[in-house]
């Protein structure tokens, strides 16, 4: 289609013939040409293409290194995950058995404590009963003594005074009144 | 188009719609030698070889020099570009000897990229694979290697067999042999070049003729009045073709190259 065209425009030159130059190539720029081409050919085939081939190599090595690296962090990583792991299980079951050994002996002691604290209470009790039947045996013991005393006072009275029945029946009122003010 | 605008002065604006060289030659041909190195005189067009070779080393040189592990966005699009041809191009039409050639298809892909580039190229305006030097060297290199490694491969075969193909009914072989001799050995390197060639010349016309024609007439407007707006048209147009020969350009390139790998290809696995 360009070829087309450009073929139609040389021909509205009416100059066809005098541009067959133009086809053929120029002696000048074809040694230019050749020369110009060389210098990218040998650059491509000298420079370009190793040091992309080289770059490719390191990049290629760098990643492939890089992955064995992740690797191996990673096998690194489970093996500790499992031995923290390992380490987290026996801490716990260290800790139940702690926890559960702290509960056997707060009920031991509960245990002890409530049998101490019940012989305590007994102790005291069976004291404290001792101590009310001592008393009251001592207050007993005491008033016998007093009412014999007062029975002897009293026979004493009633033996000074027998000669008079109005004594004598003063003296029981004495004695009544007496009797009232104890 | 410098060449055009220069020339406005001849261009005559008051008969014509629009303007043309006298003789397209004159948008192709600089014989003027700006300087020399012994007796290689420097035109434009030489010089702008030597740009586009140097432009090829560079982009290269840029692209690939710091090695990186993980490379800039210059240097991918250049790695990108070599790849292309190694495995778009080498390996896939070759095969795995492909390999070998790669240095050759990368640095004719490349080169003539440029070189076609340089039309749509702004302050360049001019495709180096225009003149018939470049197009005809290269396909006669890619000729001398297919041709050499088809003898050095198949020896005396790669000839007879291409004269006298068994494969085809022996009433037809003569003729078959006649067109495939004709074909391989003297149409093939001339159409590589042609095709190059005429696919350039023809868009560097039109975008001078009509970006050229497009600019002088809407300048002359203080002469010509409204006959000026002639060159809004050839503008418009002109910008169009310029971004189809972007396509043109880069599609060349590659298809020059492919066809170059494809000849080597059938060189290089001939059976018949």
């Amino acid at each position: 289609m360009q070829f087309l065209i450009a073929t139609i425009l040389y021909q509205e030159e009416g100059e066809s013939s005098s541009n067959v130059s133009l086809v053929l190539p120029e002696t000048a720029e074809l040694i230019a040409g050749i020369i110009a081409f060389a210098i990218v050919f040998f650059f491509v085939w000298k420079w370009a293409l190793p040091t992309l081939n080289k770059t490719l190599e390191t990049r290629q090595q760098a990643v492939s290194g890089e992955l064995a690296g992740a690797e191996k962090a990673k096998v690194e990583a489970e093996s500790l995950l499992s031995d923290y792991k390992a380490q987290l299980a026996d801490a716990k079951s260290e800790g139940n058995r702690i926890l559960e050994d702290a509960r056997v002996t707060a009920e031991q002691m509960k245990t002890d404590l409530l049998a101490k604290a019940e012989g305590e209470a007994d102790n005291i009790r069976s004291k404290a009963r001792d101590d009310a039947s001592a008393e009251k045996s001592r207050a007993l013991s005491d008033a016998r003594t007093q009412v014999g005393d007062i029975s002897v006072e009293l026979a004493g009275k009633i033996v000074g005074e027998e000669l008079d029945a109005d004594a004598h029946q003063a003296l029981i009122d004495r004695y009544l009144g007496d009797l009232e003010t104890l | 188009m410098d060449q055009l605008i220069l020339a406005s002065e001849e261009c005559d604006v008051v008969n014509e719609v629009i303007c043309a060289p006298a003789d397209v030659k004159e948008l192709f041909e600089f014989t003027d030698v700006i300087f020399s190195i012994g007796p290689l005189g420097f035109t434009r067009t030489i010089i702008l070889f030597f740009l586009a070779a140097f432009v090829v080393v560079g982009l290269l040189y840029f692209g690939l020099r710091k090695q990186r592990m993980v490379p800039s966005k210059f240097g991918v699009v250049i790695e990108s570009l070599l790849d292309f041809v190694k495995n778009g191009i080498a390996k896939d039409i070759i095969g795995p000897e492909g390999a070998r050639y790669v240095p050759y298809l990368t640095a004719i892909f490349l080169f003539i990229l440029v070189g076609n580039l340089f039309e749509v190229t702004p302050l360049i305006n001019f495709p180096i694979t225009s003149r018939m030097a470049i197009p005809a060297f290269l396909a006669i290199v890619t000729y001398v290697i297919f041709v050499f490694i088809g003898f050095g491969k198949n020896k005396f075969r790669f000839l007879l067999d291409t004269v006298w193909p068994k494969h085809v009914p022996i009433g037809l072989r003569w003729l078959v042999g006649l067109i495939e001799l004709v074909s391989i050995f003297l149409l093939r390197p001339f159409t590589l070049a042609v095709r190059l060639f005429a696919n350039m010349v023809a868009g560097h016309l039109m975008l001078t003729l009509l970006l050229g024609s497009g600019v002088i007439f809407l300048s002359a407007f203080p002469e010509i009045g409204l006959k000026a707006l002639v060159g809004i048209p050839w503008f418009a147009l002109g910008l169009g073709i310029y971004l189809f020969e972007i396509v043109v350009s880069v599609l060349q390139a590659y298809i020059f190259t492919l066809l170059s790998a494809v000849y080597i290809q059938s060189s290089v696995h001939f059976e018949h």
